[in-house]
């Protein structure tokens, strides 16, 4: 997810591994066969709607993995797998509560209005129900956006083969920018989503042998969470919500109330149902019930990422021993520890855990796996940019009456350019960490108030063009003022989570992480606030012009399922069900 | 802008999950012979004497030898 906890510089103190020959071999593979099926799926994106949306004829199992896919990058992987032996199994949080009820309700209550609109793309939806100044505000932002998080994923990847393995930057930037540019602007969206694909079983055939390795010597998950308690001193580390009642008391600092409306309902919702990164995905599909159950089979599958993100990073809180048999501590990036003394730092949990046990062949698999899983982020921003510029910008605004060919050029060349751009980005991170904060927080500024205005206008037929417009200006400024109002100075983060007497080592202990759930908030309130009146005091759109855009106005067609098993409804409640119970199960 | 009906004779007849099998297949041979190796020549790592080589390369070419074969491109 757009939130996750990376900092600016990925810091290993030295290499940790070198790759054998079979890891060599594996990993060649992987490059064949995706610069293959570049090559391969090119002669069949001839047309717009083939080479941005993959022709619409994705099966909602292709179209479901390559969704969850898209958001199941390596910087996450490894991000929230430090998260996890930072703060405990709260982490888990961001793949359940803050994933899956918004899955579920992309697939059952959204995706008909995205689908039967017959869209290419969320600004364009955003054209669609409220007019050009909403479609340029988010297009320009978004495309702006993700072409520079291409460049922060290009760069990642590039430190970090560096410091795993001592490769050279510039030579993993190149290979996986050239490699990704090919393929993109072969295939397009088609490309794109085999090797999201592709990616997906990678990950789980290359990281899933960790955590099984580890439940075995650790002894059992009963005795793991036995010596995570009797090593941390804290059994808040193993509790999912008993330890949410207040900011003092668990060690993330935060609040079940950030948790439940600010991560499970504003940016959950947020990036799940309007980033149109993954909703691209499901838009390939090629029926409306394969677009209602595409989110439905991605989240069952997000269910069960923590198995192999989470609890790696648990298992080394335990597990994680030098060669005399010490525990290793790990500290935070940028650490004096880490910085001046050599030692590991939190992101360093998965490759830790990679090179203690996986030998020559799964080491190779595993390292893929990471670089699939960087490759593949690059690709769906630069997929995601290309549709975006042409579609949004290009189509709407430069050249509005080329012809269909003119239009798949245009969205090869401008994944060349963005890729382009990408590498100059990386190069910029490369000279100034600092930067990728800042990128990262860029999704942040967008994304909440961007849902406020796209449900608003799904769901409330008297919701205006104007309202629309200014909504998304008003929240967006507002999640920025935010920001800056913390940067500033931290202890205003009190007005933020609505404890102006909030003492100082409260205000120390809530981390940033949480503090971005209240921001995301008000930033939300306030889009639909100002929405609501802005649409009250201006005309209201003709009921005729809302059709196939806003529930109400739009008679949704039966997605052909024939009995029960059929319906998304009942595998979205059969997930719910599930969830709720792991919810329960680790209280 | 204008999106042309998708002309299905353009469909190319190799599926994603054949892409899928040959990836895990290939991958998983390579695994499953260093698996076999490391029964004469241990591995350094933790838990090296379970061979999660030998195994988890067996599993890989099973699943991946399935995924190929039975979504292996056919004639007509």
């Amino acid at each position: 997810m757009h939130v996750a906890p990376i900092p600016a510089v990925f810091v290993f103190a030295t290499q940790l591994t070198h790759l054998a020959p079979v890891d060599l071999a594996i990993l060649i593979i992987y490059f064949a066969m995706v610069i293959f099926i570049g090559f391969y799926v090119k002669g069949s994106t001839n047309t717009s709607e083939e080479f941005f949306l993959a022709g619409r004829e994705m099966s909602a199992w292709i179209a479901g993995l390559s969704f969850v896919s898209a958001n199941l990058g390596s910087l996450e992987l490894m991000g929230w797998a430090g998260a996890a032996y930072q703060y405990g199994i709260l982490a888990t949080h961001w793949y359940w509560i803050g994933a899956i009820p918004a899955m579920l309700f992309l697939g059952i209550v959204m995706m008909p209005f995205y689908y039967i609109s017959k869209t290419h793309s969320v600004p364009g939806y955003l054209q669609l129900r409220f007019g050009e100044g909403a479609r340029a505000l988010s297009g320009v932002s978004f495309a702006f956006m993700t072409v520079l998080m291409s460049g922060v994923n290009m760069y990642s990847m590039a430190l970090v083969m560096k410091v795993v393995l001592g490769w050279n930057i510039n030579f993993s930037m190149w290979v996986g920018a050239i490699t990704v540019a090919i393929y993109v602007m072969l295939g397009g969206l088609r490309s794109a989503i085999i090797n999201e694909v592709l990616q997906f079983v990678l990950i789980w055939a290359g990281a899933a042998l960790i955590p099984i390795l580890g439940l075995i010597e650790a002894g059992g998950w009963t005795n793991l969470k036995a010596q995570i308690v009797t090593r941390m001193a804290d059994p808040s580390y193993i509790h999912l919500w008993s330890t949410t009642g207040s900011f003092d008391s668990n060690p993330m600092g935060i609040h079940w109330t950030g948790l439940v409306f600010g991560l499970g309902f504003v940016i959950s919702f947020g990036y799940w149902t309007t980033d149109f990164l993954v909703v691209q995905r499901v838009l390939s599909a090629n029926n409306l019930r394969a677009a209602r159950l595409a989110p439905i089979i991605g989240s069952a599958f997000k269910m069960f990422v923590p198995f192999f993100v989470i609890l790696p990073g648990l298992l080394a809180l335990v597990l994680l021993k030098d060669s005399a048999g010490h525990l290793i501590q790990l500290y935070p990036d940028g650490s004096d520890m880490v910085v001046n003394h050599g030692m590991h730092s939190f992101n360093e949990v998965l490759p830790l855990m990679m090179v203690r046990y996986l030998g020559p062949g799964l080491l190779g698999l595993g390292i893929t796996a990471l670089i699939a899983g960087f490759m593949s982020g690059m690709a769906g921003n630069v997929s995601a940019f290309s549709t975006v510029w042409t579609y949004d910008i290009y189509g709407a605004y430069i050249n509005k009456k080329a012809s269909d060919s003119h239009y798949v050029s245009m969205g090869r060349w401008s994944t060349i350019v963005g890729m382009a751009v990408s590498v100059g980005t990386a190069y910029l991170v490369m000279g100034a960490a600092s930067i990728m904060d800042y990128v990262q927080e860029l999704f942040s500024f967008f994304i909440a108030p961007l849902f406020g205005t796209v449900i608003l206008g799904m769901l409330w037929k008297r919701a205006s063009k104007a309202g629309g417009f200014w909504g998304l200006l008003c929240g967006t400024a507002s999640s920025i003022a935010m920001w800056a109002m913390v940067y500033h100075n931290k202890a205003n983060i009190r007005f933020m989570i609505l404890q102006p007497h909030a003492s100082a080592d409260t205000i120390m202990r809530v981390q940033a992480m949480a503090a971005n759930l209240y921001r995301a908030l008000w930033s939300w309130c306030v889009c639909v606030i100002v929405t609501i009146v802005v649409s009250y005091m201006t005309k209201a759109t003709p009921e005729a012009q809302l059709t196939g855009l806003v529930y109400g106005s739009t008679v949704i067609p039966h997605d052909g399922s024939r009995n029960i098993y059929e319906k998304p409804i009942f595998w979205a409640v059969v997930i719910a069900t599930v969830l709720f119970i792991l919810n329960l199960w680790l209280w | 802008m204008s999106t042309p009906h998708v002309d299905p004779s353009t469909e190319k007849s190799l599926s994603i999950w054949f892409f899928v099998g040959v990836l895990i297949l290939s991958c998983g041979l390579i695994i499953f012979c260093q698996g076999i190796y490391e029964f004469s020549h241990p591995g350094t790592t933790v838990l090296a004497e379970l061979h999660p080589a030998f195994w988890w390369g067996m599993l890989m070419v099973l699943f991946g030898g399935f995924y190929t074969i039975n979504f292996r491109p056919r004639k007509g």
